[in-house]
């Protein structure tokens, strides 16, 4: 399967968070606050893990098994677009 | 046992969530006059069901009382426990100040009969529909019968014990026992509750193999325990949450003391096994009056199981004559269930409730749709009875072959 993949921005994760686990957050607050725990933002490990599983539908790949224990966006982000982008 | 203090279990908060009512007091005004509104099903998928008629929780709106980040990872019967538990906790007075400080102070058990249908129906659609990366992860947790207690005790920031009784309908009554053992050994408060939501697709079609389960298509006809047109028992959803908490705590900080916990006693008699409920009924009631201190001729109002199938009927009339001598032909017993039908671990809770506020106000009241009754107890039928009421005896019998039974005390005069 050839899919076109693009990076997840801030607010695709924004969008992801409230949609896999609820939790309504400003992609600008996102954003600013990048190195702050999930935690802190109202997301458990299982939410994380509902967007994990949504963005491998989405994209037809498995992420690195990484990607749900990442603790806060920017590292979340990090691993996640480089994963996609270099096809790993 | 030595060293055992006498701490004693007061009732001091009550929330319900019921087909008849979304508070206590609705429920309770519903239940006072006698008011049925056992309907037929009107659950998407549950049409074609044989299971026609029931008791559904109408006009409840989970997004209005729970935080969505509860809501997307709970099924229904943890938004009625979520819901209810808030409105006990008011109920009490208890609000987030009392236990910040001190939150190993409250504790949290609930009884559950079968976990978050609904919710699993739809995760396992997905599983079949597109394929196991489609099942979200929330389902792991979500059906399980111990999410409502978890997701309670997540919520408001209780770190006090917590437990889960999975032990058939009756088990809520020993949910009620569990919470008032683990105020005596010295947990402040305790959360206790039952609240079930098994009226969608998946769910009617597993109650379809119960033999008890009422399929007679008019809701005035359906559920006539102790009658000769007993026909089985009508489901329903909702339950209630109470707080109970240590006596002497709830007296020290001027609480409303609603009822005590007087006395518990649980046993098995089988699946289906309706005949030999009457020995094991009997020895609970038995069980509970020893606990509690409490001679037959003292219970004032009995609520009974009332499962409508005529040999489980015959059985608990005989039952409380077994247990409660000549006084068993003579207490006032009455099944409030026969209006909302029976919402499994919820039902008991439900009428844990409706005991305590037919103790405050001295009213015992009627059983909706019951009249004319062919065993030898006094059933209240038609309006509610005045009486004054200082001990409630109320009884469940589960389908898997539980059977239990409490006394309450009332909360004021002879009680303390």
């Amino acid at each position: 399967m050839t899919t076109e993949v693009t990076g997840v921005t801030v607010e695709e994760l924004a969008t992801l968070m409230k949609q896999a686990a609820g939790v309504t957050v400003d992609p600008r607050e996102l954003e600013r606050r990048a190195d702050t725990p999930f935690s802190e933002f109202g997301l458990d490990s299982l939410g994380l893990l509902g967007i994990v599983g949504e963005l491998e539908n989405r994209n037809g790949r498995a992420l690195p098994t990484d990607a749900e224990r990442c603790t806060c966006p920017r590292a979340f982000l990090a691993l996640v677009n480089g994963s996609l982008t270099t096809g790993a | 046992m030595s060293g055992r203090r006498a701490r004693r279990t007061a009732v001091t908060g009550m929330g319900v969530v019921a087909p008849n009512g979304l508070t206590a007091e609705t429920y309770w005004k519903n239940v006072k006059e006698g008011v049925s509104v056992l309907d037929r099903i009107t659950r998407e998928g549950c049409e074609h069901l044989p299971l026609r008629v029931a008791g559904e929780v109408r006009g409840f709106d989970a997004s209005a009382l729970i935080e969505e980040t509860f809501l997307v990872q709970t099924d229904k019967f943890t938004h009625f426990a979520l819901a209810a538990a808030d409105a006990a906790l008011q109920d009490a007075g208890l609000s987030s100040a009392a236990w910040t400080d001190e939150p190993y102070s409250v504790g949290v058990v609930t009884a559950a009969g079968s976990g978050g249908g609904e919710f699993g129906q739809r995760e396992l659609q997905k599983l079949w529909g597109k394929g196991s990366r489609f099942v979200g992860p929330y389902q792991s947790i979500a059906w399980f019968y111990a999410a409502s207690t978890g997701q309670i005790s997540i919520r408001k920031g209780f770190k006090g014990p917590c437990g889960v009784v999975a032990s058939d309908e009756a088990g809520a009554l020993d949910a009620v026992a569990h919470a008032g053992r683990a105020v005596r050994r010295g947990t402040d408060v305790v959360v206790v509750g039952a609240a079930e939501a098994p009226l969608a697709p998946y769910s009617g079609v597993c109650q379809l193999g119960y033999p008890e389960l009422s399929t007679v298509e008019d809701p005035a006809r359906a559920y006539r325990p102790f009658t000769s047109a007993a026909c089985g028992f009508v489901p329903a959803e909702g339950g209630a949450v109470l707080i109970v908490e240590d006596l002497e705590r709830a007296r020290r900080r001027e609480a409303d003391v609603r009822a005590t916990v007087a006395g518990h006693a649980a046993t098995f008699t089988g699946a289906s096994r309706w005949d030999r409920s009457r020995e094991g009924l009997a020895q609970a009631v038995r069980g509970a009056l020893d606990e509690a201190g409490c001679a037959p001729e003292e219970i004032d109002v009995v609520f009974a199981d009332a499962l409508g199938v005529p040999e489980a009927d015959r059985a608990e009339a005989l039952a409380l004559a077994d247990a409660l001598g000549a006084h068993g032909g003579r207490v006032p017993v009455t099944a409030p269930k026969t209006g909302i039908g029976r919402s499994y671990c919820g039902a008991p809770l439900l009428d844990v409730v409706a005991a305590v506020r037919a103790m405050e106000d001295g009213l015992v009241p009627p059983t909706p749709g019951v009249f004319d009754v062919s065993h030898d107890i006094d059933l209240v039928t038609g309006t509610a009875r005045p009486a004054e009421l200082r001990t409630a005896l109320v009884l469940s019998r589960g389908l898997m072959g539980s059977n239990a039974a409490l006394v309450l005390r009332a909360g004021t005069g002879s009680a303390l």
